[in-house]
């Protein structure tokens, strides 16, 4: 494998083992990944590829390893009904991080690695930014954001990434390939099940002066209010989650349901103070776990009309603190992520507390909502959420990786995670 | 392994967001058991049991430098330094720490007094030629690295402290080392015997306020040394200053008024001078005074990227102190600056070093030595220094 830097120390193996989230119990069906690259460049990565294929090695492609669906463990081969062993290999993209900017056509063409918060500020310098980037643009990565198919800041003008890209370049065990149009859903938000995004080319636009605005009002008066302009970016704060975010930043926000809108357009009324406040605050949503010290969440996406009756309904089924925000998104959805801070060494508790994600999503589907994303954990959702697109993607699949090499038990329901998930929906609202 | 309660609350609260890339060591060596997330997760499975202590482990946990540029991003404010530092103690207890070049730091220091292992006499030999008083209310603590190392600064501050007419006590041979390597390094019972030797001697001196040139010692004796001392329970009422707010004083005071400094500037904050104690502004509102045109690098104040030679990494860890300055002096060079300014001996020293390595044509300064050279005249020699 030539000088390609890679790790199979056990120390190292352990800590490239997870992402953001800490489920109870599951942690049993994971196992640790045996090998660790990290390639410098695309060949590189179809090196990689073929001895992978060589070795019959599974693959799992991993950028900052923010993700909270479960996209970047390895599961363990029982877990997946197979009984021989596979080698697990990751490829971790932390030195494919460069970008170019092309001024004139308003686009980055970036290496998967790239870390949102690094080209934004490269781009400031040139009167140029971001369309849209997720909360966690100081660490996270283009690719990793483009095979979760994210929403998030700007997503209510611009949507979401699918729609803010122009190209990809990918890797598979054929070969890499540029891939543009309706065919990018064969890799959007297919947590690299269907091939190793190399580059991606991303839109950007120019610098506007932005203001921000709060108001306090219940969220079926917030969800008409943000879709009757051309607003940017909107964000929800329940009354609950602003006072566990008054906890957790030791401030004084007024303890009421708040909404803020991030806009070009002036409005007449709105408080500005509060509004910076929240905007400048948006890149710390999890700051509430120091309370557990953990923390349970719920993400689901709901149409806006719908978003009331759920929150209602979370209010009354979560007893312990929590609290909601919301991104709005085009199209009138929005993304409502719901935090229940829980100390996960109490084991018993917190497994508990962990049912009540399972009974928001199960709460969320019934008034038309779908979780944000799959990855490993909601691989049982992929039908829902990927509609009539499903046997179409799963059949491309099946035909670039027979062997199910590329990061296998993700999207596509394998194995015990998928009944665990689905029997756990079904007991919760026993 | 076992921690305090309080570490494994603090750890168990970590978000693994990995906003703390920005970390030196992390974007030098780019695998996660160098990096905060990782270094976090590392004593949670410390914790429970998940991984062992071994050697590569422990290596891996001491290479970073304390600069706090992770603390600075962190999602949920953990205070890592002071976690790094407390499981560093606890490497020590466990025996599996220090490692060889931090030992042998404190073998010299255990004979002499002082990290380099010289001779503390040596500490009187600067200052002869300077007027300074056998006690006094204003301490000016120089430091071991200003000392033996870079007596030009010493000897700048001394100068300038004349100068402007600042009446101060020193005191020479009996200044022991602030502790500040020890600290860092997990080795805190020699750095205790050293606060109770500096402490006894200001107490005798009569001394009130204590200013330091360097950016470690002015950390260690303003947030180290009251936890100490509140610890061994004595009294703390010293007030302690960095020399660039001295002289940042004396110059709105008006007993300084330096001459123009026509050049192009760019500052380094140190980190523990910086982060640690949030100095970001007198040493920048003193180059405003001298009329030094300041260029700043992208990355300044809270997010300024570490020279790379602290918390025992320049010791113990040569190549990864080099690509670390070395990174650093690419940025100043970006700036189009003539002059590289810092605030700290140990960040002068080592970026000095690594623009000479690197081919960078920028000269390497202490602020205090610049201000030093546009007040009357001098007789240090001050090669990089053009002034007037
Ligand atoms: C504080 C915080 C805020 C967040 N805010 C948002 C938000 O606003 N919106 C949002 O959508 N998410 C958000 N997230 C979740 C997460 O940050 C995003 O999903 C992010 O895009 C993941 O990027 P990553 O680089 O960490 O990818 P990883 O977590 O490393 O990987 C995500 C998935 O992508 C796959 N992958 C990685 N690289 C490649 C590649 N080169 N080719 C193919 N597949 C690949 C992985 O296998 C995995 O399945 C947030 C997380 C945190 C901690
Ligand atoms: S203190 Fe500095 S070197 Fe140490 S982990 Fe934090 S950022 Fe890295
Ligand atoms: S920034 Fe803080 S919370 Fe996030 S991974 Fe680093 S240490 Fe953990």
């Amino acid at each position: 494998m030539g000088d390609i830097p890679k790790s199979d120390w056990k120390v190292q193996r352990y800590l490239y083992t997870r992402d953001i989230s800490s489920a109870p119990l599951i942690t049993l069906l994971l196992k640790y990944v045996d090998e660790i690259y990290q390639p410098r460049n695309e060949e590189e990565v179809m090196e990689i590829l073929k001895m992978a294929k060589q070795e019959g090695a599974t693959v799992i492609p991993r950028g900052a390893g923010t993700s909270g669906y479960g996209g970047v463990l390895p599961v363990k081969d029982i877990a997946l009904f197979r009984f021989s062993s596979r080698k697990t290999i990751m490829i971790d993209t932390t030195r494919m991080d460069s970008f170019e900017i092309n001024e004139d056509e308003q686009i980055v063409e970036c290496s998967p690695g790239a870390v949102w918060w690094d080209i934004e500020k490269k781009l400031n310098k040139k009167g140029l930014t971001l369309r849209i980037y997720p909360t966690s643009a100081p660490s996270s990565t283009v690719a990793g954001w483009i095979a979760q198919n994210g929403t998030g800041v700007g997503s209510l003008k611009y949507g979401g990434i699918a729609e803010n890209v122009t190209k990809i370049r990918v890797a598979d065990f054929n070969g890499v390939k540029e891939v543009e149009g309706k065919d990018l859903k064969y890799y959007v938000g297919m947590c690299g099940t269907t091939g190793i995004i190399t580059k991606a080319w991303v839109k950007v636009k120019e610098v506007e002066d932005m203001h921000y605005y709060a108001f306090h009002l219940p969220p079926h008066k917030a969800g008409k209010l943000v879709y009757e302009g051309e607003h940017y970016a909107a964000l929800y704060l329940d009354e609950g989650y602003v006072k566990l975010k008054n906890q957790s930043f030791g401030t004084n926000l007024p303890e009421k349901d708040t909404l803020m809108i991030a806009t070009t357009e002036k409005m007449s009324e709105g408080d500005e103070e509060l509004g910076e406040e929240i905007w400048e605050t948006r890149f710390y949503p999890m700051r509430v776990r120091k309370l557990g010290p953990g923390l349970v969440a719920a993400e689901n996406v709901l149409p806006v009309d719908s978003i009331p009756a759920y929150l209602n309904a979370l209010h009354r089924m979560v007893k312990q603190p929590n609290g909601s925000e919301i991104w709005y998104v085009k199209g009138k959805k929005g993304a409502v992520l719901t935090f229940i801070p829980s100390d996960e060494r109490k084991f018993l508790n917190y497994a508990l507390t962990w049912r009540q994600s399972l009974r928001a999503l199960r709460t969320a589907k019934k008034m038309r909502g779908v979780p944000y994303s799959l990855g490993l954990y909601l691989s049982c959702e992929s039908k829902l959420l990927l509609k009539q697109d499903y046997e179409e993607i799963r059949e491309f699949k099946k035909k670039i990786d027979p062997e199910d090499l590329l990061n296998p038990g993700k999207v596509f329901p394998k194995g015990v995670f998928p009944l665990i998930i689905g029997i756990g929906q079904k007991v919760v609202i026993l | 392994m076992r921690v305090e309660k309080e570490i494994n609350d603090l750890v168990t609260a970590c978000a693994q967001c990995f906003y703390c890339r920005v970390c030196p060591a992390f974007q030098t060596i780019k695998w996660e058991s160098v990096s905060p997330r990782g270094r976090v997760y590392t004593i949670k499975g410390l914790i429970r049991r998940k991984i062992e202590l071994e050697p590569q482990l422990v290596e891996d946990f001491y290479k970073c430098t304390t600069c706090g540029a992770c603390e600075e991003q962190c999602q949920t404010t953990l205070p890592l330094v002071d976690i790094w530092e407390h499981v560093r103690a606890e490497f020590v207890k466990e025996k599996v720490a220090p490692l060889p070049a931090h030992k042998k730091i404190r073998e010299l220091a255990e004979k002499s007094g002082n990290p380099y292992g010289e001779p503390q006499e040596k500490k009187i030999e600067w200052i002869k030629g300077y007027k300074y008083n056998e006690s006094g209310e204003l301490l000016y603590f120089a430091g071991c690295t200003a000392s033996f190392r870079a007596v030009e600064l010493a000897k700048n501050t001394v100068e300038l402290f004349n100068k402007a007419g600042v009446e101060f006590t020193f005191a020479g041979k009996d200044e022991y080392c602030c502790g500040s390597p020890f600290l860092r390094t997990g080795q805190r019972d020699i750095a205790y015997e050293f606060f109770k030797k500096n402490y006894n001697e200001w107490k005798k001196r009569g001394v009130k306020t204590i200013v330091s040139s360097c950016a470690g010692c002015y950390r260690t004796i303003l947030i180290d040394y009251p936890k100490i001392a509140k610890e061994l329970g004595l009294d703390w009422d010293f007030k302690v200053m960095h020399t660039s707010q001295l002289v940042n004083k004396l110059i709105k005071e008006g007993k300084l008024t330096p001459k123009k400094f026509e050049a192009k500037v760019t500052y380094h904050d140190p980190c523990h001078l910086g982060r640690h104690t949030k100095v970001y502004e007198e040493p920048r509102e003193v180059i405003k005074a001298i009329g030094a045109e300041l260029i700043e690098m992208d990355r300044n104040r809270g997010e300024s990227f570490c020279c790379g030679s602290g918390g025992g990494v320049k010791s113990q860890f040569k190549d990864l102190a080099g690509a670390i300055g070395k990174n650093r002096i690419q940025e100043a060079k970006e700036t189009g600056a003539e002059y590289l300014i810092s605030c700290c001996p140990f960040c002068k020293y080592h970026l000095k070093q690594m623009a000479e390595e690197s081919g960078v044509n920028i000269k390497v300064a202490d602020l205090v030595e610049i201000v030093n050279n546009l007040v009357g005249s001098s007789d240090i020699k001050a090669e990089d220094i053009k002034c007037g």
